[in-house]
């Protein structure tokens, strides 16, 4: 289930372009400088994901998560992930006025999770699609994001009992804003199935290189 | 549309009639689609509305917030969403349930879909607005049923303030966060004298009556913060946040004083109650809560040991008088 190193390569190339893209249209949307780490790539399967949370965000740390599923020649479900000072700061910046209450809180957070999922997984689709022939529909569709998890110790976000995915791709991508302590990690998680679409996906990519 | 000559667009149809709120703004906020439900809904008919700018036809909208939201879709090309949990309405309507609603107005869940022209540029966006009150109002009350449900399981049957399985909860919570914010709390321990002797001579009833009085009386004393707890039959615990136990004594003497100060009354008969009183202070060396509820305990004893209605303070020398834990 694992990627090869050439196809670990492209998916790295192709996340970059992508992540690239999704900092200057965020920068663009919020007035502010978006900091993007150069995303890390793990294909896992389900029981390493807790812990690679865990490490992703520094330990016994308290997190909130935000869930939205994609659905189209790629399907899953894609997990953003917060450090416990959440995102207070960016009240302001999205429209919001005055104190931020719980209510508005959250539906900051669901807007930043939707407009990092989309431009994260529509960078990469774009990128797909300038390549290589994808047979078909190549948009992807997105439902409304929910909160999955408020305040939870990281290595409880993840129940495998719970998931029916039995491996994710993990595309590891911090996110911060320019004098705001904004810290967000995103996480895709995959179907096998969806996975091997990828696979396929990447190996043409390559070959059209 | 609705030439009768002409054969029906089904997909206009569709839009115009489905069930759903579906409007289309460009660029400049003017809107160019606006459906039936829209219409039926604002009191706006399409005619009113297309051509116009939005936020000149509903003047109440959010405008600093949805021009971001719109722009964003633009701007990013994707989907956004707002849910009614976070934001109950985008528009102001009145909803389908007028006698039985309990809400104000329609919640709604609202999708901003970009919409490409023919060059692959997004140049419209188009808004689903779904109504979302059946599911927010069987929510609400789901919550709320949820809420009193827990409240209850919090609570002490016979008296109505808390039960021990709260006050050990409390006090745990109230134990982690000292630790770790370096503050401090006091916990009060009570028992009323000779309970039993009262149960035997007027009755369990009159014992139920002395077990409510008494609570009554203490529950005025306290502060919002404070937390007062049936423990056990007549025993009865009170967490004091932020208080040292020099303050908890003084407040413990004032409990002591309440409740011997004046006899419980049951079927005309007074009834002469007394209580015995332990404190113990929060240490931040202490191994765990249980060790605090133990500490009060042994000085509990001791106010019984030297011979009731009185208050006595933790210190290390009384265990060695307490009976093994």
């Amino acid at each position: 289930m694992h990627l090869t190193e050439d196809q670990r390569d492209a998916m790295q190339e192709i996340a970059n372009i992508a992540m690239g893209q999704a900092g200057s249209l965020l920068a663009e949307l919020l007035g502010n400088f978006v900091n993007l780490s150069v995303p890390r790539i793990k294909v896992l399967a389900l029981a390493q994901v807790g812990p690679a949370i865990r490490d992703m965000v520094g330990g016994d740390v308290e997190v909130t998560a935000v869930r939205q599923s994609f659905q189209g020649y790629l399907k899953g479900e894609a997990l953003v992930i917060y450090g416990h000072n959440g995102c207070k700061e960016l009240g302001d910046l999205l429209g919001y006025d005055g104190t931020v209450e719980h209510a508005e809180e959250t539906e900051l957070l669901l807007d930043v999770s939707n407009i990092l999922v989309g431009a994260c997984l529509g960078g990469i689709v774009d990128q797909i699609k300038n390549a290589i022939e994808v047979e078909g529909n190549t948009e992807l569709g997105f439902s409304a994001p929910s909160l999955m998890a408020e305040r939870v110790p990281a290595d409880a976000l993840i129940d495998p009992d719970k998931l029916s995915w039995t491996h994710a791709l993990l595309l590891e991508v911090n996110f911060t804003l320019e004098g705001r302590n904004f810290i967000s990690h995103l996480c895709m998680l995959m179907p096998e199935h969806s996975i091997e679409k990828m696979r396929s996906i990447l190996d043409q990519f390559i070959e059209s290189l | 549309m609705s030439e009768p000559t002409q054969a029906i667009h089904l997909p206009d149809f569709i839009v115009e009639w489905v069930d759903v709120g579906v409007f289309v703004v460009n660029r400049n906020m003017e809107v160019t689609l606006w459906n039936r439900f829209m219409s039926n809904h604002s009191g706006l008919d399409a005619d009113a509305v297309v051509g116009r700018n939005l936020f000149d036809c509903f003047p109440d909208l959010p405008k600093a917030w949805l021009s971001k939201k719109v722009q964003g879709v633009f701007l990013l090309r994707n989907f956004a969403f707002t849910s009614w949990e976070q934001r109950p309405y985008l528009f102001r309507f009145p909803h389908n349930r007028p006698i039985t609603g309990g809400v104000d107005h329609m919640y709604q869940n609202c999708t901003f879909m970009p919409v490409k022209g023919a060059s692959g540029e997004v140049d419209s966006v188009c808004v689903t607005l779904f109504d979302a009150t059946d599911v927010g109002i069987s929510q609400t009350e789901l919550k709320k049923a949820m809420a009193r449900l827990a409240e209850s399981s919090n609570r002490d049957g016979l008296t109505g303030i808390y039960n021990r399985r709260y006050l050990e909860q409390r006090l745990s919570a109230e134990f982690d966060r000292c630790r770790r914010y370096r503050d401090h709390f006091s916990f009060v321990l009570f028992d009323l004298d000779h309970f039993k002797r009262i149960n035997d001579t007027y009755g369990h009833l009159a014992g139920d009556e002395v077990l409510c009085v008494v609570s009554r009386r203490i529950d005025e004393l306290l502060r919002s913060v404070d937390v007062m707890a049936r423990y056990g039959g007549e025993e009865f615990g009170v967490i004091l946040p932020a208080t040292a136990m020099q303050s908890a004594r003084i407040l413990a003497e004032r409990i002591r004083l309440v409740i011997e100060r004046e006899p419980v009354e049951y079927k005309g008969i007074p009834i002469p109650v007394t209580a015995s009183i332990g404190i113990a202070e929060f240490e931040a060396a202490a191994p765990s809560h249980e060790h605090l509820i133990r500490c009060a305990d042994v000085a509990l004893y001791h106010a019984k040991a030297s011979g009731r209605n009185r208050v006595a303070c933790y210190a290390p020398e009384l265990e060695a008088a307490a009976p093994p834990a």
